[in-house]
């Protein structure tokens, strides 16, 4: 078998005109065009996501206050039929229905228990702590990139 | 003809670079042109709106926890129009459930003003009918055919609170009510409103929905703790009816107050309103003056100010409880003469007769002793005139004519010292009695117990009033009106318990003329002496059976009195005078 007698100057040839091909040149750009549509794709669908998760976040925060609201009505609505069912005048109905009747002056007995203290007057102090009126929903999650941004060059530019 | 197509390339894309540069240029114009100024202008006035949230009214609580003004849901009923297919249906059902004239919503519904796309059909409507009507719209969904939907579709429920007075008129006097647009009226609804109501908060909200923001907590309205004791109020009440029955009286009132503090616990008066149908209330009063009389009607109180009158007598040293008078039967007075109730003499009588017998000639013979400077000190230190302080809305601040008014004249002086001429407010009598039960010192009558706000309760601090008598004066007279009442065994007297007191019966001026028939029946007391808990004020308007405050108030007087003992675990005097010695 014959080898070829190998001419390294048309080898180098080659490669450079294989370079400045018109055609790879166009590629490249082409290439380097895409690659900038593919990041600014990336960007578009990261920024569109992370947006979509804090408006997303946002309205869920606002279904769960809204939530809170209805059951402290809820709540507020329960109390006051519990109220009317142990009203006086049912509580009354109720008790001569069962039997009772008001107890005369006479027929009570008073008795010295050692210790006892009378009850004073409700106390209607709560333990759990009030609520600020503050807003408590972090910047993250009501503010767009754009907002951020915005927010950031007017920072800069009070400093 | 690559070279062809190579110039022909470069000139589509400098057409096209030319083309996409005018876009940009024209954009950038745009921008920038005034036109975008006013376009941007009115975007951002769309952009956001101002939204206010109104926080929960506070409760109203009675000292044992008892609610008595809480909040309950409502609906408003509504039609989409948008979405509606079937007017009938919705008329039909929503006049059905709600008794409303089907004509009319249909007319509603039909006719509805140029660009409105919702409807309110009706509001403030009970849960339970607005549950049926939710119901009745899913049954016709459910059995709609495939692909359509029901007669019902359109409606539309929101819920939203509504004031609620689950003890119904118990107290409707001490509460007042709040009607539709959370404005509260008479009582501590009015008194407290602001408070009550809390402050609404106004925030910037954004209209594009895809804009997240918080809805701000607006801390809701401060919740009250009244010094009412629910069961002695209802109690009240229902002897104050008996009362008006048993003795055929067109109105009263019974008000019991704790003498050492000035807290209210039970105010009954005879005209109540369910609260819950505030909208009734021309139907019940024919003024405002009604809807509390303890602290808006002015009366001549009569002989209860016998009281006041031996205490500034003795407390100005003129008199003391073993000083006689000889009793004549009348007296003359800036030319009128001045006869006892039963216009006879009643001979020798000290300070103990004097007020035992109620007696107008001895009381005459006092405030002429005392002269007018030192009388009328007394009694505006009293607080006859003015206003108590008690905090509940339309207080009435009464009158006491004083030498210089122009319509004082000099009879009056004789007239005032046993109740006539003056026109004072049950709750200034009680306010003015209560130096005499405490120790000289008045106290300011109040509701209010105590506020809870943020979870934190804050009491009310003891407010006091003016020392217009001594201890002593106080302390003597105290004893000398529990004598008087045990002398003569007045109705008025509690079994086991030492009661202090003192009946009126007063006649009634009509036009200027005082009727001989009618009279406004009292009887001011408390219990029991040596460690006053209870003070209560009996009013009984044109008592029919007896004009006699003796034979009418005194023992309303005293069954009130048995019911307060036995409610407040007051044990009789016996047990604690054990419990003292131990």
């Amino acid at each position: 078998m014959n080898i070829p007698n190998v001419n390294f100057p048309n080898v180098n040839h080659l490669i450079h005109a294989y370079r400045v091909a018109p055609w790879r040149v166009q590629r490249q750009w082409i290439g380097n065009a895409l690659l900038a549509v593919v990041v600014f794709a990336m960007v578009a669908a990261l920024y569109l996501n992370v947006t979509s998760r804090t408006a997303i976040a946002g309205r869920e925060i606002q279904d769960l206050t809204d939530a809170i609201a209805s059951s402290q009505q809820v709540s507020s609505d329960m109390q006051t039929q519990l109220a009317s069912l142990t009203s006086a005048s049912a509580m009354e109905k109720r008790a001569r229905e069962m039997g009772f009747r008001p107890v005369q002056p006479e027929e009570l007995e008073y008795l010295v228990v050692p210790g006892y203290v009378a009850p004073e007057a409700v106390d209607l102090s709560s333990t759990i702590q009030p609520q600020l009126n503050a807003l408590t929903i972090p910047p993250e999650y009501n503010q767009s990139l754009l907002d951020w941004m915005d927010e950031r060059l007017v920072s800069r530019s009070i400093q | 003809m690559r070279q062809q197509y190579a110039r022909r390339s470069r000139v589509l894309a400098g057409a096209l670079a030319l083309f996409a540069l005018a876009i940009v240029v024209q954009m950038t114009r745009i921008q920038n042109s005034p036109e975008a100024d006013v376009f941007r202008q009115e975007s951002e006035n769309y952009a956001y709106e101002w939204r206010t949230f109104y926080p929960n009214r506070g409760e109203i609580y009675d000292r044992n926890g008892r609610l008595l003004a809480g909040e309950k849901i409502v609906y408003e009923i509504g039609v989409d129009l948008t979405v509606m297919t079937d007017a009938h249906a919705i008329s039909y059902a929503v006049a059905d459930a709600l008794n409303l004239d089907y004509n009319q919503l249909m007319e509603v519904i039909q006719n509805p003003p140029e660009g409105i796309s919702y409807i309110v059909l009706a509001d403030y409507v009970d849960a339970s009918e607005a549950l049926y009507l939710q119901d009745l719209k899913k049954a016709l969904n459910d059995q709609a055919p495939e692909g359509s939907v029901g007669g019902l579709t359109g409606l539309q429920f929101k819920s939203h609170p509504q004031r609620s007075y689950p003890e119904n008129a118990l107290g409707s006097n001490i509460l007042g009510f709040v009607n539709r647009e959370g404005k509260g009226y008479f009582g501590v609804e009015e008194k407290y409103d602001s408070l009550l109501a809390g402050n609404p908060v106004t925030v910037l909200v954004p209209t594009d929905p895809n804009k997240a923001f918080e809805i701000p907590h607006a801390p809701d309205g401060t919740t009250l703790i009244l010094s009412i004791n629910r069961d002695l109020q209802a109690a009240a009440e229902d002897i104050l009816d008996t009362a008006l029955g048993t003795y055929g009286a067109r109105d009263g009132v019974i008000a019991v107050m704790d003498p050492q503090s000035g807290e209210l616990l039970a105010i009954a008066v005879s005209r109540r309103m369910d609260l819950n149908q505030f909208w009734n209330y021309g139907a019940v009063y024919d003024s405002a003056t009604e809807f509390n009389p303890v602290i808006s009607k002015t009366y001549e109180p009569g002989s209860v100010i016998k009281i006041l009158t031996m205490a500034a007598a003795l407390d100005s040293n003129t008199v003391t409880p073993e000083t006689t008078y000889l009793d004549t039967g009348s007296v003359l007075i800036g030319g009128v003469t001045i006869e006892n109730w039963d216009k006879n003499p009643w001979g020798i009588q000290n300070m103990v007769g004097c007020l035992q017998h109620s007696l107008n000639v001895c009381m005459v013979h006092l405030s002429t002793q005392m002269g007018a400077t030192t009388f009328y000190n007394y009694f505006d230190a009293f607080g006859f005139g003015h206003l108590t302080g008690v905090d509940l809305a339309w207080e009435a601040p009464g009158r006491l004519k004083v030498p210089g008014d122009e319509d004082w004249y000099p009879v009056d002086l004789g007239t005032n010292a046993f109740g006539q001429g003056v026109a004072v407010t049950p709750i200034q009598m009680m306010a003015a009695a209560s130096s005499v039960a405490n120790h000289g010192r008045m106290v300011i009558p109040h509701v209010l117990y105590a506020m809870v706000r943020d979870g934190r309760q804050y009491q009310v601090p003891e407010q006091f009033g003016a020392t217009p008598i001594s201890t002593q004066t106080a302390d003597t007279l105290n004893n000398m009106l529990a004598v008087s009442l045990e002398d003569e065994s007045s109705l008025a007297l509690v079994p086991g318990y030492r009661v202090a007191g003192k009946t009126g019966t007063a006649q009634i001026p009509v036009n200027g003329i005082y009727d001989s028939e009618q009279t406004n029946t009292s009887f001011i007391g408390w219990g029991p002496v040596d460690d006053p808990q209870f003070m209560i004020y009996v009013w009984l308007e044109r008592p029919t059976e007896s004009p006699w405050g003796s034979e009418t108030a005194a023992p309303v007087f005293s069954e009130m009195a048995q019911r307060t003992a036995v409610l407040l675990n007051i044990p009789p005097d016996w047990v604690r005078q054990k419990l003292v010695s131990k």
